[in-house]
């Protein structure tokens, strides 16, 4: 190959990586390799300055390969790609190092060693580079539609601002009914309008949506296609089960939660006069006058918080919307007998942002806060002469413990994961140890999945009130929008080719394919593999198993891998 | 052992006067800023938790509700305007009525035209009960014990004393014994170092010369709020005037009585103003209707955070003292005019049916923090004396 110029930069990421990498010395190792025309070292490598220094000498220089030995390819790779972009030079003649996670968080013992590792490292790199060539990403044409899984709050408004924006909707709910929880709900927060209202309000205006098509007891079955293009199997159950095919651009998952079911004993529960809180909703939903419980009126309250969130074994996040609506229904009670007790007994109370008025309201009128001790929470009973009561402790009052006879324990019970395993398993989406999906990024990429085109939104995800439920919901669109309007999707040109003089046909590469990217086809009368570039994920699986080697990985081809073995090794690679 | 929460606590403490402490979060600024908590003092926050919570017992055992003076610097202070002061003072109002096994100084606090009709009934009351043995009315000289028996009014005077000290002495022990249980429980170490004997009479001492008496807390408590007033507006010295001159009051009654008792001077005989017992009586009644006086105006003009509220039942207090006090000095006036006048034997009934009245009511009215402050400052003063000891 011509000579190259090749920019290295070395990272010392503020000493997570030069407190064991000597990273002048291995600048001093690699400045003198063949085609290396820049070789520097940086403290922080993602710095907007150094950033713009990168650009400033790639263009300075007329480079056509870049390298940058820092952190892991997961954090940056798209940083650096897009410091090429800015200079003019194609991404794809960038290449990371990771002497990081890789090396010198790995090695603190051997600051020696990890050098010399580096050294290796950032030489294979500067190899691969060398045989790099520039790439232009795959163009697909895109189908204008987005299916919706879930018809509560968040997939009904995702699905009328999908119809909006001018994309066909499928909208598959699972239950014979639209709504879900909301449905449900009298009075929200901060609106004081019925949940029952918000959903209907929303079902009429998706049944004016003729590019809206809901399927109500359906299920997603299977998906296949790539991304701009699925092919998805709905099972749907009017009456005989029916499997129907729908051709969609994007997915939006919005399948909701369900709400935490404390065990039998768990703070008392199963004890006549213990609810969780939608049982408890429920009930001052169907209260006129006054609030009654079995026939008999409330005189007290007790509200337990945080039960079955932020607990030390089991689920350990915050559910989130409890607080708020658990301070909201006090609200209601309050309106429906001002003379009501009432006691919210909780760890930390969090109703955040513009719902701390209600908290302050809540306590004007009349309802008791008290915190308790992580390690004495409150216990319930039921005494011999009937009464119900609630033990526990008041650190406003000196840890003194109390005992508050109550008509009512609420016990202020928070979200869970939905299960469905079918959807699970069709979608191949990541779920966090929390058991909710996971998002690529929580900041930067908070409703797109590591599935290309498949979004999630709402509380699915993780909890989050109604309100935050819809502007991810929103999110989603926007981003169903920004993949499908602009009617072709740009695919990472990382994948496989075939070499069809080479190929036989063997189709040992179509078995080994995970993601079906293969077909057969026929070059010059003969049989011969295709790789479905829009299918194909780049995983390199296909390349070691094919027998006449005519297989190769755009990006890591198999010239590339064999430079950077050997001068990992430097011995030569027979 | 578990505080069995009373739910509708903070309701009947507002029936008291309370202004609304829900708003009070518990930030502890009134703490901070209260001139009369120490450095690991809890009120009046903590007092203002006890309401919230519905911990009836523990405010009603709680010494500190009654060592503070009512400065109002928390209630200036105060972010939610909870009024703290204020709420203060209605727990303690509170406190009397609980204290009292009657419900009678619970009528007198809640219900203000019950409360006023029942005190103008009791002083009609006595004014007939004893007319009905009046004897002559004198016109050479104003004979007010020819008119009234001396016997008739000694004896009802015991009688309403007794009962009074009774109600009292009920109210005492019931208070006594719940902030004893409540500081026992407290109390962490054992009693070591000086003699029990020794301790309690030094708190005694604290709680009745020290702070009784001498006002120190009182004067403390003023000296941080009250600079731009003159020294004989403070509040600390109209309290003076007004306890001091009624205590003299009562010297100068028993004194008269043990004075006839041994036989040198009937009761009833006219003395010059000189006359030592005489003299005591006439400026003990002028402290005792300047301090009133001076409260009355402080409550007209609404100055300071103490009297910024009123209560029918400081109005009842004040009336009651001033009309005693000013009537006194009536009757004096009378004795001392050349041609003793008709009207001097009416004044003279009104007043000693007013001062009886004033005397059975006192265990039922704003009259009862005399005898409970001092109970609650001898618990404060024995617990502070062992928080010296343990240091």
């Amino acid at each position: 190959m011509s000579e190259r110029r090749i920019g290295v930069f070395i990272c010392h990421c503020g000493g997570n990586i030069s407190d064991y990498v000597d990273v002048a010395q291995v600048r001093d190792a690699i400045k003198d390799e063949p085609d290396v025309v820049v070789a520097q070292t940086t403290i922080f490598a993602c710095a907007d300055a150094t950033q713009q220094d990168m650009v400033q000498a790639i263009q300075d220089e007329q480079l056509d390969g870049l390298v940058v030995a820092s952190c892991s390819p997961k954090l940056h790779t798209f940083t650096f790609r897009g410091v090429a972009k800015r200079a003019g030079m194609n991404p794809y003649l960038y290449t990371q190092v990771n002497i990081r996670e890789q090396d010198s968080w790995a090695h603190t013992d051997d600051p020696v060693g990890a050098t010399e590792k580096a050294i290796r490292l950032v030489k294979a790199g500067i190899a691969k580079t060398r045989l790099s060539s520039p790439l232009e990403p795959i163009e697909v044409e895109t189908t204008p539609k987005t299916m919706v899984i879930g018809g509560g709050i968040t997939g009904l408004r995702a699905a009328i601002g999908l119809a909006d924006i001018g994309l066909g909707v499928y909208l598959i709910e699972r239950e014979p009914e639209l709504g879900g929880w909301v449905a449900q709900f009298g009075a929200m927060y901060p609106h004081e309008r019925k949940g029952r209202e918000l959903i209907q309000e929303l079902v009429a205006e998706v049944r004016r949506r003729p590019s809206i098509v809901v399927f109500t007891k359906a299920e997603l079955m299977a998906k296949s296609g790539s991304f701009g293009n699925y092919l998805t199997e709905v099972r749907v159950n009017s009456g005989v089960p029916d499997l129907i095919h729908l051709e969609v651009g994007s997915i939006v998952v919005a399948t909701g939660f369900d709400a935490y079911q404390p065990e039998v004993g768990e703070y008392g529960y199963g004890i006549d006069g213990v609810l969780t809180l939608p049982e408890f909703k429920a009930l001052i939903d169907s209260s006129e006058g006054s609030l009654t419980y079995h026939g008999r009126k409330v005189g007290t309250v007790a509200y337990i918080y945080c039960v079955g969130s932020r607990q030390p074994e089991g689920n350990a996040y915050c559910s989130r919307y409890c607080c708020a609506a658990t301070v909201h229904a006090s609200l209601k009670v309050a309106e429906i007998d001002p003379k009501l007790h009432q006691y919210h007994l909780y760890r930390d109370i969090r109703t955040y942002g513009k719902y701390e008025l209600m908290y302050t309201e809540s306590r004007e009128r009349g309802s008791v806060y008290m915190k308790f001790p992580e390690d004495t929470p409150p216990a319930v009973a039921r005494g011999a002469s009937g009464q119900l009561t609630v033990t526990t402790h008041d650190t406003l009052t000196g840890g003194e413990e109390l005992t508050i006879p109550a008509d009512l324990v609420v016990l202020v019970t928070g979200m869970v994961p939905r299960r469905n395993d079918t959807l699970m398993s069709v979608l191949k989406l990541p779920i966090g140890s929390d058991g909710f999906f996971n998002e690529i990024h929580p900041k930067l990429r908070p409703v797109e999945t590591v599935v290309d085109g498949v979004l999630i939104a709402g509380t699915c995800q993780g909890p989050k009130n109604s309100s935050e439920s819809v502007a991810s919901g929103l999110a989603a669109v926007t981003q169903s929008g920004a993949i499908l309007k602009k009617g072709v999707a740009e695919l990472d040109p990382l994948v496989a080719t075939v070499n069809t003089t080479a190929c036989t046909w063997c189709g040992k590469c179509e078995e080994t394919c995970p993601y079906a990217a293969v077909e057969k086809t026929s070059a010059d009368g003969r049989e011969v593999a295709a790789i479905n570039a829009t299918v194909c994920k780049g995983c390199g699986g296909c390349t070691p198993v094919c027998p006449e080697g005519a297989i190769d990985l755009r990006g890591y081809t198999d010239a590339q891998i064999q430079a950077m073995i050997e001068n990992l090794a430097e011995v030569p690679v027979v | 052992m578990s505080a069995l929460v009373d739910a509708s606590l903070l309701a009947d403490i507002k029936q008291f006067g309370a202004a609304d402490v829900s708003a009070c979060f518990s930030c502890g600024n009134c703490t901070a800023v209260c001139p009369l908590s120490s450095n690991d003092g809890t009120f009046p926050r903590r007092m203002i938790r006890y309401a919230q919570v519905g911990m009836k017992d523990a405010l009603l055992s709680s010494k500190e509700l009654w060592t503070c003076y009512h400065c109002g610097l928390c209630s200036d202070t105060c972010p939610t305007q909870a009024d703290p002061g204020g709420f203060m003072a209605a727990a303690r109002r509170y406190a009397i009525a609980n204290y009292d096994r009657t419900r009678l100084a619970w009528t007198m606090y809640t219900k203000p035209v019950l409360a006023t009709l029942i005190a103008i009934l009791l002083a009609a009351f006595f004014a007939v009960f004893m007319y009905t043995s009046h004897g002559p009315q004198s016109a050479t000289s104003l004979a007010f014990f020819q008119f009234i028996p001396e016997g008739l009014i000694h004896m009802t005077g015991v009688v309403v004393m007794s009962l009074a000290v009774l109600a009292g002495l009920v109210g005492v022990v019931t208070m006594a014994r719940g902030i004893s249980r409540r500081e026992g429980s407290r109390r962490k170490s054992p009693r070591d170092g000086r003699a029990p004997g020794a301790r309690f009479w030094k708190a005694l001492w604290v709680a009745l010369g020290v702070e009784s008496l001498g006002q120190r807390r009182y004067r403390a408590d003023c000296a941080t709020v009250q600079e731009e007033r003159p020294w004989y507006r403070r509040r600390w010295l109209i309290h003076s005037a007004t306890m001091w001159g009624f205590l003299g009051l009562l010297l100068a009654t028993l004194l008269d009585y043990g004075l006839s008792l041994i036989g040198v001077k009937a009761t009833g005989t006219l003395v010059p103003i000189w006359y030592p017992v005489r003299l005591l009586g006439t400026v003990a009644g002028l402290a005792l209707v300047y301090g009133v006086s001076m409260f009355i105006v402080d409550r007209l003009r609404r100055e300071g955070q103490a009297a910024k509220q009123s209560e029918a039942s400081d109005w009842t207090l004040l009336v009651l003292l001033w009309i005693t006090g000013v009537s006194g000095f009536i009757i004096e006036l009378a004795l001392y005019l050349p041609h003793p006048p008709a009207w001097g034997y009416w004044v003279f009934l009104f007043h000693v049916s007013v001062a009886m009245e004033l005397v059975l009511l006192a265990p039922f009215m704003k009259f009862a923090h005399a005898v409970y402050r001092p109970v609650a400052l001898f618990f404060w003063a024995l617990a502070g004396d062992e928080a010296k000891e343990n240091n």
